[in-house]
């Protein structure tokens, strides 16, 4: 194509990851995780919260991941915020972000996965967990139209190649994000509201 | 030979004067084009040769490119051999030779009879139309997932409409049409709209439609399959006019839609008149004719005669007439047809013959005339000897049947209409409506008013607007038509069992007569008759017979139509290409292969893979000149004597958090956590509430409310399934949560005597002697720099060491504990050398020596089971029941052969006395087997009857080479039985 | 392929982000010990297969990972309702209806 890519799939560089389990209901769980974290788990289904380049994406009714920069410390000091019914599990190993962006960036989603991507469906600030290619993946729709697909490290080689064959017949680019940020350059898609 | 842009195959070939396109499957006889579009039964072909060649198209609906190859798909061989045998094929031939004659039924179980086995090569060659694609498919071929608030199926007048006004609410649209162009079957005749060509209506409405937001538009695009909840495929055939291999990109995508509503505009198919030799080249659905004539300007012959039982059909003998041909006559089978097509052609001076049918063609290679004779008034005798009337083409239509298969696929039973003379959709519930002529319209104003009508409904339905319509429909130049005459089978001077053959099925040379024999051999179910008689049965699934020959029976049988019913469709509507299903996942993506952090390690050192689940392990590392188990006996002695490393990442692995971790541990597994130390790790057995062997490992205890469990790789994703279901669904009120951290670590195993110097060389944080760190204890601490957790556990006997660290410094501590243990000749070994180890020691594989009979007990594993926890443990109570009891069950013993060299298969069976008359009694069989380096002799493992009471005895596996190989039942324990090794 | 609205997730997904893990309300004994062989076996093995309403356990398996019921016709195919677990079984729906 002559006019560049319609998929640029840019791989985040090493990022903290966390995956927390407690009471989305308990206010004091949510204040908790806030003051360490910055930003407070979404207890709206398939939402996720952002500020700066701290996220909380929902994954289920008492579960949460949790991504901030590299080398950021938020176990012992969640353990301690937190009290009750909770959990907090490093696993910043398990996951792989890459950033598609560009105008055909949601066919390549189309060909991946039986979720609707539609804007009027998934508006920025909206992710979700779904089958992708043969593997899942969590989709998190970003202000600028691009969309972050985070997924398990085992399957990062298959889903690489697979993301750049559904991309090639659009034009596809490879390219690679900082390693603290997960999408450069972007607006925050939801305003931390609670 | 040349053809047109445009043009299809089927076109191209009318037009160069081919009539003949195929040798019927069982009779032999010649065939010609009937149809022009998914209904064609004759014309079926096979584009191309080697890889990319492509069977089962019809020739009318193949678009024409330069260099087109193609083949009839009937094959000279096995049709001449059909040919001969014709006669001896009659109805029930495939029943009979399959399952055995009908006086047999009573024999219970049908088996195949030795007809069938004698017949099969030549059936099987005379069946399959087409031949298998020799060689890889070269083309690319995908899948995409869409969503539409309504998908409209079929492009036609009433499906344009029912876009049209759909989309002008706002809803999200797709379209799809199996055609190259948008319109339906206002692209094959002379129709008018708002008094202009209705092509330039069809291009306004496209306009519209394409210029729309969220309007999406698939010609090409057959939907193939409707099911549940509304959920279908399409398949969309992207370059497959351009040439048989796409130059780039996708040849063929398959779109599986999920819909908010569905409008099926599917329209409806010509139905043919069953009349003697009514499949001789040269007769044809009236509405081909006039497509050919109007769409590709192919006059399909020189003199034409028009039967019919129809208004509609009028127009073909009108447009034949415009193109200034000859018009012999219409046939009406109606008394007094009236009406203003019938006025128009009567009028135009065309004879139109009432109450008459075409009792028989003329011609054998192709038609030559027509007899005709005056019908009785209940349709079923001739009043008069038939008449001879000359002609090369005639023209055929017994009414229209609605293309009800996508409703008939989502369960849908069609109903009949006797009003219509047809079967029309039944109840489509809420999520799908019908419109135009497969809902039974007649009239092109009927069909866009329906249409749009079902686009306004079903938006609505889906949440955009009123629902009601805004559309006007455009004026059209339609005169009213008279019902048309319910005629199936013309009568004929002889009986249907003794006239010349009058076909109902063109494809599987079904005829009138085969159904009444399948009548008379006590067949009255319509399914019943379809699979006695193959009708229906053939790649056109029946598009063009099924009513009549449901008809047909209905006659015999003396019973009405609606009565008698129709057989169901079933997915696909017309052939699917495997490559369209396959999609991407072919070659590398065929099963995702996960990859540890060390994968590429692995790979430049030469490793043999194996798969295990979806991972890729090394296997064993060749060296140059290495067989296999050169290279496993090398290192399993480097664990044994030296130092050997082990990529371990792909083990499951579960983090356990809350108050209640240690209650749920002690309720999911055989033995207690409760009183395990912090800092300490403890094996365990999962098992089935049946009482069997789910999955074995060792878990940790963190810290007090938290463990760390390990599972066994290939089971690790039905573990953590089920741990999660026995917490949220029995025990919800455990404070305990679960999570996966099988990717977060990076696992290296360090494994052999000097595994403890190599690690002191790369950890200097943690105390590595013997007691300050005790075998089954677990430390924190640094391995080369980075934080890691340490196992002291052991699947070999050797002292071994598991280090664990965040994956996304896996490679960098495996490197360095490498480079650490090269003056100790620090061995990387595989799965295999894994797998010898763990044998030599009696440890088993769950799944491998264990199957889903296995208890612990069977095992040897009553060690690690506690019977007396205070709520006991999934399947602790299953091990009392009388079966798990038994004394005879199979046990887990060694087999040591008498022969040193011998490795005998896994797998195999074991008996006391190989020479007893068989069968023979079983006493076992072998689960693992291997020669083992370290003991110089073959060892294995095995599930034996009683094998526990009856060390000592000596076993037979017969092999399949006709050699017998004996071995001594022993301890599965062949190496190190007091576990000394590991405790240093 | 069927559309089963998740509880949790509050979306309608499609049925291969969801695992079947049979029917619902097969509650554990809380005393095996005292259950015969064959009470302990209809508890196992013993299930009710309708025709109609069936009481179903599904897990979105791709999706939030949670376990919930979901009563479906086991002839249309239709998922009537779905409902969390721990939740009384709701009665199947009456009447006629098409
Ligand atoms: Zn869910």
């Amino acid at each position: 194509m002559s006019d560049g890519p319609g998929v640029v799939m840019r791989e985040s560089g090493a990022r903290g990851w966390w995956n927390l389990r407690g009471d989305g209901d308990e206010p004091r769980f949510r204040d908790g995780v806030a003051a360490v974290v910055g930003v407070s788990p979404p207890i709206e289904p398939c939402t996720w919260h952002a500020a700066g380049d701290r996220r909380a994406y929902w994954l289920g009714p008492d579960e949460w991941l949790l991504t901030a920069e590299h080398g950021t410390e938020f176990e012992s000091p969640l353990r301690g915020a937190l009290h009750g019914r909770c959990s907090i599990v490093d696993v910043s190993g398990a996951q792989i972000l890459v950033n598609l962006s560009g105008a055909q960036a949601g066919e390549v989603l189309r060909k991946s996965s039986p979720y609707d991507f539609h804007p009027r469906r998934f508006p920025p600030g909206r992710c979700v967990q779904t089958n992708f290619a043969k593997a899942t993946a969590l989709v998190a729709a970003n202000a600028d139209a691009s969309f972050d697909v985070v997924f398990r490290r085992s399957y990062a080689d298959y889903l690489r190649g697979w993301i750049a064959d559904a991309g090639r017949e659009y034009g596809f680019l490879r390219g690679s994000l900082g390693t603290d940020h997960p999408t450069r350059r972007q607006r925050q898609p939801a305003q931390d509201d609670d | 030979m040349h053809g047109f842009a445009g043009d299809t195959l089927a076109s191209a070939l009318l037009a160069n004067g081919v009539s003949r396109v195929a040798t019927s499957f069982k009779y032999g006889r010649p065939r010609g084009v009937v149809g022009h579009g998914a209904e064609e039964p004759n014309a079926i072909v096979q584009l191309g040769q080697g890889g990319a060649s492509v069977p089962n198209l019809r020739a009318t609906q193949v678009e024409l490119y330069d260099g087109l190859d193609a083949r009839p798909c009937s094959r000279s061989k096995a049709q001449r051999l059909a040919g001969t045998f014709g006669r001896f094929m009659p109805a029930g031939f495939y029943y009979k030779t399959f399952m055995g004659a009908p006086q047999r039924w009573t024999a219970g179980v049908a088996r195949p009879t030795a007809l069938w086995t004698a017949s099969e090569h030549v059936l099987r060659r005379a069946t399959g139309l087409g031949r298998v694609p020799a060689g890889n498919d070269p083309d690319t071929y995908d899948r995409f997932n869409r969503h539409c608030d309504v998908l409209v199926v079929g492009a036609g007048p009433a499906g344009l409409a029912a876009a049209l006004e759909a989309a002008r609410s706002g809803a999200r649209i797709l379209i799809a049409d199996e055609q190259a162009e948008l319109g339906g079957s206002l692209l094959d005749g002379s129709y008018s709209l708002g008094g202009e060509h209705a092509s330039k209506w069809v291009a306004d409405a496209v306009a519209e439609l394409a210029s729309s937001a969220d309007v999406d538009l698939l010609p090409r695009s057959t939907v193939a399959g409707y099911y549940d909840h509304n959920f279908l495929t399409i398949v969309e055939r992207r370059t497959d006019h351009l040439g048989l291999v796409a130059a780039n990109g996708t040849r063929q995508r398959l779109h599986r839609v999920r819909a908010g509503q569905v409008v099926l505009a599917t329209g409806a198919i010509e139905r043919p008149l069953v009349f003697a030799n009514n499949d001789r080249p040269g007769v044809m659905m009236a509405s081909s004719v006039s497509s050919y004539l109007n769409r590709y300007a192919v006059a399909v012959g020189d003199e034409l005669l028009l039967f019919t039982a129809n208004d509609h059909a009028y127009r073909t003998a009108l447009d034949w007439q415009r193109a200034g041909l000859a018009v012999a006559a219409v046939v009406d089978c109606r008394e007094a047809p009236e009406g203003g097509l019938v006025d128009a052609v009567r009028g135009a001076g065309t004879r139109v013959i009432t109450g008459h049918a075409v009792t028989e063609a003329s011609g054998r290679r192709r038609v030559t005339g027509a007899m005709i004779a005056p019908l009785g008034p209940g349709a079923d005798s001739l009043t008069a000897a038939p008449q001879h009337i000359a002609c090369d083409v005639i023209a055929c239509s017994g009414g229209w049947s609605p293309t009800l298969h996508l409703s008939s696929q989502t369960g849908t039973r069609p109903r009949w209409h006797e009003s219509a003379v047809a079967f029309l959709p039944g109840d489509l519930g809420k999520r799908a409506l019908c419109a135009g002529a497969v809902a039974g319209a007649r009239s092109l104003r009927d069909c866009l008013e329906q249409g749009a009508l079902a686009g306004a409904t079903a938006a609505s339905r889906a949440g955009f607007g009123s629902g009601r319509t805004t559309f006007t429909a455009p004026e059209t130049d339609e005169p009213s038509q008279a019902p048309s005459r319910a005629l199936f089978l013309v009568p004929h001077p002889k009986p249907v069992s003794r006239a010349p053959k009058q076909f109902v099925d063109f494809q599987l040379d079904v005829t009138a007569a085969d159904i009444e024999l399948a009548a008379r051999e006590g067949y009255t179910s319509v399914e019943h008759v379809k699979r006695y008689t193959a009708l229906g049965f053939g790649t056109d699934q029946g598009k063009l017979g099924n009513v009549n020959g449901v008809a047909i029976l209905a006659r015999t049988l003396d019973q009405d139509i609606a009565t008698t019913g129709t057989t169901m469709f079933r997915p696909a509507y017309t052939p699917v290409t495997f490559g369209a299903i396959a999609g991407r996942d072919v070659g590398e993506f065929h099963d995702p292969e996960r990859h540890t952090p060390m994968h590429a390690w692995h790979a430049s050192h030469g490793a043999m893979w194996e798969d295990v689940g979806r991972w890729k392990r090394p296997w064993y590392y060749p060296r140059p000149g290495e067989t296999m188990q050169d290279a496993v006996n090398r290192e399993c002695l480097a664990a044994r004597d030296a130092v050997a490393v082990l990529d371990a990442s792909t083990l499951g692995k579960t983090d356990i958090q809350g108050t209640d971790a240690a209650e749920f541990l002690d309720r999911v597994y055989t033995i207690g956590f409760r009183k395990l130390a912090v800092g300490r790790c403890r094996y365990g057995l999962m098992l089935r509430e049946d009482g069997t062997i789910f999955d074995d490992g060792v878990t940790a205890r963190l810290a007090e409310n938290r463990y760390l469990m390990h599972t066994t790789t290939g089971n690790a994703e039905a573990v953590f399934a089920w741990l999660e279901r026995w917490h949220q669904t029995e025990w919800p009120e455990l404070d305990v949560y679960l999570t996966s951290v099988t990717d977060h670590w990076a696992t290296t195993a360090l494994v052999g005597p000097e595994s403890r110097a190599v690690l002191a060389r790369v950890c200097d944080d943690i105390d590595l002697s013997r007691d300050a760190f005790r075998f089954m204890d677990v430390r924190e601490g640094h391995v080369a720099g980075i934080a890691a957790r340490v196992f002291r556990i052991s699947f070999s006997g050797e002292l071994s060491f598991e280090v664990n660290v965040c994956a996304q410094h896996g490679r960098q501590v495996w490197d360095a504990i490498v480079e650490a243990g090269g003056e100790f000749g620090i061995t990387p070994y595989g799965t295999e050398a894994m797998h010898v180890l763990r044998a030599e020691k009696g440890f088993i594989i769950v799944g491998q020596d264990s199957d889903t009979t296995t208890t612990p007990h069977d095992a040897g594993m009553d060690w690690v089971v506690r019977r007396n926890k205070p709520f006991g443990f999934l399947g602790d109570r299953s091990l009392d029941v009388s079966d798990h009891r038994r004394e005879d069950r199979l046990q887990l013993v060694g087999l040591a052969t008498t022969d040193e060299d011998t490795v005998l298969p896994e797998g195999g069976q074991l008996v006391d006395k190989p020479e007893a008359e068989a069968p023979v009694p079983m006493a076992g069989h072998v689960t693992s087997s291997y020669h083992s380096a370290r003991l110089g002799r073959s060892i294995a493992l095995a599930m034996v009857k009683s094998g526990t009471t009856r060390l000592g005895d000596t076993l037979h596996c017969p092999l399949a080479d006709g050699r017998t190989v004996s071995a001594k039942i022993v301890s599965p324990v062949f190496y190190d039985p007091d576990g000394e090794r590991q405790n240093v | 392929m069927l559309l089963i609205p998740c509880p949790f997730c509050r979306e309608d997904r499609s049925e291969e982000e969801f695992s079947c893990a049979g029917e619902a309300h097969i509650a554990r004994p809380e005393k095996p010990a005292e259950l015969s062989d064959h009470e302990w076996g209809d508890y196992l093995f013993m299930r009710t297969n309708p025709r109609g309403p069936h009481r179903e356990l599904w897990v979105h398996t791709a999706g939030c990972r949670r376990y919930f019921n979901v009563l479906r016709d086991t002839v249309s195919y239709e998922v009537l309702v779905v409902y969390e677990v721990g939740q009384p079984p709701p009665d199947p729906p009456g009447g006629d209806e098409s």
